[in-house]
């Protein structure tokens, strides 16, 4: 090798080594926590009301004290809060952002997949959500199916190439299901079941009756003291369907009509199964008080409606009557532009039907906590709880609330005064620089009915 | 415990929130003459004045000011303690022509073919349609409603909320509409080089170039006597002759300017741009043409995914600052009773209040051709005002008294009525319901 | 864990050169293209035995298809072929680590009635790991030659198919008259991919995660049902012989790899996250975005073939244009090409970190492959470890390199002989010796400029793509065929298509065709929504291979033309 060639060599390893300072290391799932003193906000705490003139600490992710006259201690940042508000980070019960796919639509019950197999950490959705306050969503699938797949909550740790970072660590398992319109859908268009909210229903019973006997079937084996004993067919969709009836997941149900979400209560109600959320649920409003007893909940629209036949008989009410019958009640977006105002989404419960502030706020952090199972951890701002915290300028019910700094464990991962407008984390060097796409308001009502069309309308005569 | 402190609550909310309606009581707009006193009055063109009073006669404002004689057969409105607002306007919408969005048999907004200046939205306009209602309540008084779809979709028209038939309903300007040839698309598969953008856009624009020609050909030749009947063409002649205003849809910044140029080259004199979500990147330009706006959606997320989160709602701002008229529309249909929050976010992300109101006021009215009608609270001005408990944009302010053409009309929707007879259901829950008849495992 | 016994391979050995021998000996040949002798001597040559070993003016001997003697003062044998290695380089020839180089898309399964099904038939949802590769090879292929001719000797060769095609067969890029002459070892890997049915279940990568686990959970229960059954069948209920879950056997049993086509990082990361719950060992194989992830790949000791694709440097602005650019375009372009350095070190950056990777040329374009390899080391990749990484780690990673990855006695003879140092601009591959055959290759003179890219700037070379192709695609209400038809207005491309449902014509939009890509997208009407189906792919003589794409539904289907006679 001649020196020169030596010379090279050193000259591309400094190059490489250069590189990987930039490009730094995504180390294997190992979350960032922060420590940070917010100094003299008005703390929102949802739970235990105003306090004015507060500060919050924050050591290694949590709320670690809430009071006046707080110290940083050595080496925490101190952010001055003076005039503005501080609330639990908002949480969608709601959403499809952070997703590389939304729906397994080819088949009726789906109940095997996971959208955390399909977090998209890099969706810039994430970060458009942290800059409305948002700090955490439920990463649902899609409503094609009667009984479709298992969905993630997700913390909006942006910046991660690693999907697993999102994950909501230790929050509940939850699942997706879906009455009406979308699962006929794909019945009526082939001629099969269900075609109909009857037999939607039947669907569901099939599902749930088969799942009890594969249950029994694995029983008999765990029971079985023979040593030569051969299992029986393992199927995860049954698995989950199993864990639903024994209620280690939580299901979450798309829905629409009054008539379809009584009938999945009684479905429930012979099966045993208790922990039900409403999604959408544009008509639970008319059936509250029988929700209010299930001790079902809802996650519900604003003001969403007419967009489809069974949204036609809405009110902006909704939440209004639902929060006065007992129903512990959240606002959802499941759509990427409305997760970036969802304190403004819930502020219309007080044009709506006059929600005190603080019902007004559990809409969209304590209550969706609750129909996560994660209001433990999250939903208020308590000491023990974590530190996913949310700072505005102006009362966050306020249509002029501006949102200025986004906690998630207390590490702030947005902040107004520092936005830098490319917020991509991966660019793609072929992509014109000048990637224009409109907004357009119809598709965010299909991005809610997610695949409205199926890819076989399109190759369909029959329109 | 709890429980019984909810139900006093809501027997205190019932009475306040249900505008006082009857059961089964069918309520109907009334006309005539009405005294409102003892408000302040934001006229949007003359200021603000406090403790005034509003006259409202025949129709028409008859007289406003702090020292209105109100006439001894007058209806009076007390509103102490509240705001009286010209009625908001929305420079695009598709109200009136789409019931239900995801049935094609009840949507009408769009028709076969892309050269189609001659269908009329006023036509299709369904007066009885539920959303009208909903949307009038809450202070909407009038909405331009326009066609979609090809290149040139139709004529659009500006309507009042209240009428028993689209003429009723017509507030007294049309408007030619058409989509500008877009750069922009192309899926998350798709590669398209800017020259070849480039390429498409000058093929569409084409198509869009010989209907213009041969308007103009049109309009010069017309008196002849010799002249074909051509509907489509003929329904551009009033643009070209500028005694019809062109609002071209366009939104991409490079799409802008290519339509900037567009119409400097025709010469056409009235002219708007609507959409315009990347106008915020041209706004100087847009500023130098004189070429007035119709901006909106503006809760929407930004073009590109490089852009900053809130483009959308800073665009109105920033064309307003560079000198650009701006009217805020909300693109809606069902739901145009948001526009006061799309311009309270313009005015929150550096409109402000005042000029997020005009926006959705007199610059609306004047952009539509209607502001010697509408859009501020004038003597002689049509009576489309509103009452509120206090700014119409924040979220909680109620909307007390809507008045159209002059007309008080009834504070009531689908919605209310729904929220009325559901918010304390009779009969409850049974106790017996198999709903609730948990079956223990 | 090895690939392979050295039993088997022996046994392989022997039959090879057994064929071999008998090609030579008992065949008389017409064509006069047979060599006469299979023994050969490279003298003079600098070769490079190893990555970083290097010996100058020494001699190969080559007989019965293995190296026999490496080194300088050798005695050659008296019935060698001698070639005159002077100013030559020998290199151990390169082995592509997944590739579909030699089989042959087969036709599309035919659309099933029962689709809207948990449980479609198999063969549609692209489930049939029990299949070879074997069963697609086609000697005739070009890509054999193809491949060859860029270095390579030996391909880890893949079917094609959906979410699990089958094995991968380790081929020889040789020519040969029958498969198995060509066949180094079948059933090397289990392929598979995050390739979805069209509109049956599994449809997407979401549904593919589940299905896997379910068929890897049950191939465990069933392993274990066969051995009891096996041991002993008394009072055992006889297991169902189910193809499926037999070839997950050698999985579950961690003798032979899954080999994944994942080329971003998220899919690598998705491929991972199985490995993790189910076990198995991995192969991540067409990789393109590792640079994130390569302290997880080395912790994980996960095998890596990176992809041999690039995307293409972005256009730097220049003069006018450059001052015509606003300030957020620069800052925006910097960006592109900050991630176009991302891609174009990635190789480098994996070699720092320590993880073992060789290459894959699956989306690789041949010619571009030696260019791009270029662009690695001049981004920080050392050209040793580029060899290593095209011989001997390769080797390592499929398994072989006790027969391949250097150019050492008693390993196969599959060389590389170039006229100058391989990792120079100009280098040129003079004779390749697959399996002991030597091909000679044409030393090109460099290409006049602007020749030979005709198609650039899409008039020019239109005429290839000009008329009318009869084109057939897969849709889920079954096989679509219709015409297309593409015309040349003025310098633009136009063009429009039937559809052989009845529902009238479609106009082209944006028809392009660029370096023997055509390009063009088509509108259809999903109940009031406008759907772009997006079709690329190149075309070759009469022939058009292309990819549907409809980014609404997260899908695509491949599409194939021909061109119409007469023209």
């Amino acid at each position: 090798m001649t020196d020169n060639k030596i010379l090279n060599d050193m000259k591309k390893n400094i190059f490489v080594l250069t590189i990987m300072l930039f490009t730094g290391f995504v180390a294997n799932a190992q979350v960032k926590k922060g420590d940070v003193l917010i100094k003299n906000a008005t703390v929102l705490t949802v739970t235990k009301g105003t306090l004015t003139n507060t500060d919050v600490l924050v050591s290694g992710g949590k709320i670690s004290r809430i009071g006046k006259g707080l110290n940083a201690p050595n080496g925490v940042q101190e952010i001055d809060a003076t005039g503005k508000f501080l609330m639990p980070g908002i949480i969608d019960a709601h959403s499809h952002i952070a997703l590389s796919a939304v729906n397994e639509g080819t088949s009726q019950v789906t109940s095997e997949v996971q959208m955390g197999d399909v977090i998209d950490p890099f969706d810039v959705s994430i970060y458009r959500a942290l800059a409305g306050g948002v700090t955490s969503t439920h990463a649902l699938h899609g409503s094609a199916n009667v009984i479709g797949g298992e969905s993630e909550t997700l913390k909006l740790r942006y910046g991660s190439t690693n999907p697993e970072d999102l994950k909501f660590e230790n929050a509940p398992r939850t699942i997706k299901f879906a009455l009406g319109e979308n699962p006929t859908r794909g019945g009526r268009s082939r001629g099969i079941q269900p075609s109909s909210r009857m037999g939607v229903e039947a669907m569901l019973r099939n599902s749930f009756t088969d799942a009890q006997a594969y249950r029994a079937k694995w029983n008999a084996y765990k029971a079985d003291k023979n040593p030569r004993k051969i299992a029986p067919e393992y199927d995860l969709r049954m698995e989950t369907l199993v864990d639903i009836l024994e209620g280690r997941v939580l299901v979450h149900c798309h829905s629409y009509r009054a008539d379809e979400i009584y009938m999945l209560m009684k479905v429930f109600a012979d099966f045993g199964i208790t922990k039900l959320t409403y999604q959408h649920a544009n008509e639970a409003y008319k059936v509250a008080p029988e929700l209010a007893e299930f001790g079902a909940m809802a996650s519900v629209f604003a003001d969403w409606w007419a967009y489809k036949l069974e949204v036609y008989y809405s009110t902006a009410y909704n939440a209004t009557i639902l929060t006065r019958n007992g129903v512990t009640t959240s606002i959802n977006s499941d759509s990427g532009e409305l997760i970036r105002h969802l304190f403004h989404e819930a502020a219309k419960t007080q044009k709506y039907g006059d929600l005190t502030d603080e019902e007004a706020l559990s809409l969209i952090t304590l209550n969706p906590a609750k129909q996560l199972g994660i209001e433990n951890r999250v939903g208020s701002i308590e000491v023990g709880k974590d530190a996913d915290l949310a700072l505005f300028e102006g009362h966050p019910l306020s249509v002029y609330a501006i949102p200025v700094m986004t906690f998630v464990d207390g590490v702030k991962y947005f902040d107004r005064a520092n936005d830098i407008k490319d917020q991509r984390i991966y660019v793609n060097p072929e992509q014109a620089v000048e990637n224009v796409t409109i907004f357009n308001r119809e598709d965010q009502h299909r991005c809610m009915d997610t695949e409205v069309v199926s890819f076989e309308a399109l190759f369909s005569n029959n329109k | 415990m709890k429980r019984v402190f909810q139900l006093i609550i809501i027997a205190i909310m019932v009475p306040l929130l249900s505008f006082g309606q009857e059961d089964d009581q069918v309520m109907k707009a009334r006309g005539g003459k009405f005294a409102l006193t003892n408000a302040k009055i934001y006229t949007v063109t003359n200021g603000i004045i406090e403790n005034g009073t509003l006259l409202i006669n025949n129709g028409i404002i008859e007289a406003v000011g702090a020292n209105v004689k109100i006439p001894a057969d007058a209806e009076v409105i007390d509103c102490k303690g509240k705001e009286i607002y010209p009625g908001m306007i929305d420079s695009g919408t598709k109200l009136g022509l789409s019931e239900i969005e995801s049935i094609a048999e009840a949507n009408d907004f769009s028709e076969s073919g892309d050269l189609t200046p001659q269908m009329q939205a006023l036509s299709a306009v369904n007066p009885n349609s539920v959303s009208i209602p909903v949307t009038r309540v809450s202070g909407v008084t009038t909405v331009w409603t326009a066609p979609a779809g090809g290149v040139l979709p139709g004529t659009a028209a500006t309507i009042n909320l209240f009428g028993y038939t689209p003429d009723q309903m017509f507030a007294g300007s049309k408007g030619i509409i058409m989509n500008f040839p877009s750069s922009g698309g192309g899926g998350r598969f798709r590669r398209r080089s800017p020259e070849e953008q480039a390429k498409a856009v000058e093929r569409a624009l084409k198509t869009v170039n010989d209907a213009w020609d041969k308007a103009e050909l049109y309009a010069k030749i017309e008196g002849s006597g010799d002249v074909r009947d051509y509907p489509e063409i003929e329904a551009l002649v009033p643009v070209v002759k500028g005694s019809m205003a062109l609002f071209i849809e366009v939104n991409a910044a490079k799409d802008i300017l290519t339509a900037l140029e567009w119409i400097k080259k025709r010469g056409y004199k009235n002219v708007v741009l609507t959409g315009v979500a990347e106008g915020w990147r041209v706004a100087d330009k847009i500023a130098e043409a004189k070429v007035p706006v119709v901006a909106g959606p503006v809760q929407a997320i930004p073009t590109r995914d490089s852009d900053a989160y809130d483009a959308a709602y800073a665009n109105p701002a920033i064309m307003h600052k560079a000198g650009v008229k701006v009217a805020i529309r909300t693109g809606d249909t069902e739901n145009v009773r948001n526009l006061p929050y799309h311009a309270g976010f313009a005015a929150a992300y550096g409109m402000g209040k005042e000029e997020a109101l005009k926006a959705i006021t007199i610059n609306a009215a004047q952009i539509l051709g209607v502001s010697d009608q509408i859009g501020s609270i004038e003597v002689g001005k049509k009576a489309n005002v509103f009452v509120s408990t206090g700014d119409p944009f924040e979220t909680a302010t109620k909307i007390t008294n809507v008045f159209i053409d002059g007309y008080l009309i009834p504070m009531t929707s689908q919605q209310i009525r729904l929220y009325d007879e559901f918010l304390n259901r009779t009969p409850g829950v049974k106790k017996n319901d198999p709903a609730i008849q948990i079956k223990k495992k | 864990m090895k690939l392979l016994s050295i039993k088997t391979i022996r046994a392989v050995f022997l039959l090879l050169i057994s064929v071999a021998s008998l090609s030579v000996k008992a065949q008389s040949d017409p064509t006069g293209q047979s060599a006469v002798t299979r023994t050969f001597a490279i003298t003079n040559a600098t070769v490079v035995q190893a990555p970083g070993k290097e010996i100058k003016e020494a001699t190969v001997v080559i007989k019965n298809g293995l190296i026999e003697a490496v080194g300088t003062n050798l005695t050659i044998p008296n019935n060698a072929q001698v070639i005159d290695g002077k100013g030559m380089y020998v290199y151990s020839a390169f082995i592509d680590g997944l590739a579909y180089t030699g089989s042959k898309r087969p036709e599309n399964v035919a659309r099933p009635n029962n689709l809207f099904s948990p449980d479609p038939p198999n063969d549609y949802a692209g489930i049939t790991p029990e299949n070879s590769v074997l069963a697609q090879i086609d000697i005739s292929s070009s890509t054999i030659g193809n491949m060859r001719k860029e270095g390579f000797a030996i391909s880890h060769t893949v079917p094609y198919g959906r979410m699990l095609p089958g094995s991968g067969a380790l081929i020889l890029l040789g020519d040969k008259s029958h498969a198995d002459e060509i066949m180094l070892m079948n059933d090397v890997s289990m392929f598979t991919q995050f390739a979805g049915a069209p509109g049956a279940y599994p449809g997407n990568v979401l549904g593919i995660m589940a299905k896997w686990r379910n068929l890897y959970r049950n191939a465990e229960n069933n392993k274990k049902h066969y051995d009891a059954y096996t041991e002993n069948p008394s009072g055992i209920e006889r297991p169902e012989r189910d193809r499926v879950t037999e070839a997950f056997f050698p999985v579950v049993t961690k003798q032979r790899p899954v080999v994944f086509d994942v080329a971003g990082v998220l899919e690598v990361q998705r491929a991972m996250s199985l490995q993790k719950d189910l076990g198995f060992k991995l192969i991540v194989g067409n990789v393109q975005q590792a640079w994130d992830i390569a302290p997880m790949l080395k912790n994980n000791g996960t095998g890596v073939f990176l992809s041999l694709d690039m995307p293409d440097m972005p256009k730097e602005a220049k003069g006018k244009d450059l001052e015509a650019m606003t300030e957020e375009t620069k800052q925006l372009e910097a960006r592109k090409m900050e991630f176009w350095k991302k891609y174009a070190s990635q190789a480098a950056v994996l070699s720092a970190a320590g993880v073992k990777f060789g290459f894959s040329s699956l989306d690789a374009t041949g010619n571009k492959i030696k260019a791009n390899l270029m662009t690695m080391i001049e981004n920080g990749l050392n050209e040793s470890d580029a060899l290593a990484a095209l011989t001997i780690n390769a080797a390592s990673l499929l398994g072989i390199d006790k027969i391949a990855g250097t150019v050492e006695k008693g390993k196969t003879a599959n060389l590389m002989v170039s006229n100058a140092p391989f990792f120079t601009k100009d280098a040129q591959i003079r004779y390749m010796f697959v399996d002991g055959d030597k091909y000679d290759l044409e030393i090109k003179e460099k290409k006049e400029a602007g020749k030979g890219n005709a198609s650039e700037g899409s008039a020019a070379g239109a005429a290839a793509v000009v008329g009318s192709w009869t084109y057939s695609f897969e849709t889920p209400q079954g096989e679509t065929t219709g015409k297309m038809i593409i015309k040349n207005e003025g310098g633009t491309l136009t063009g429009s298509m039937t559809s052989g449902d009845g529902s009238g014509d479609v106009d082209m939009q944006d028809v392009t065709f660029v370096n023997g890509v055509l390009t063009f997208s088509i509108s259809r009407d999903g109940g009031g929504q406008s759907i772009e189906l997006v079709i690329s792919g190149t075309v070759t003589g009469k022939t058009y291979n292309a990819e549907v794409t409809v980014s609404a539904f997260n899908f695509s289907t491949p599409l194939t033309a021909t061109k119409d006679d007469g023209q």
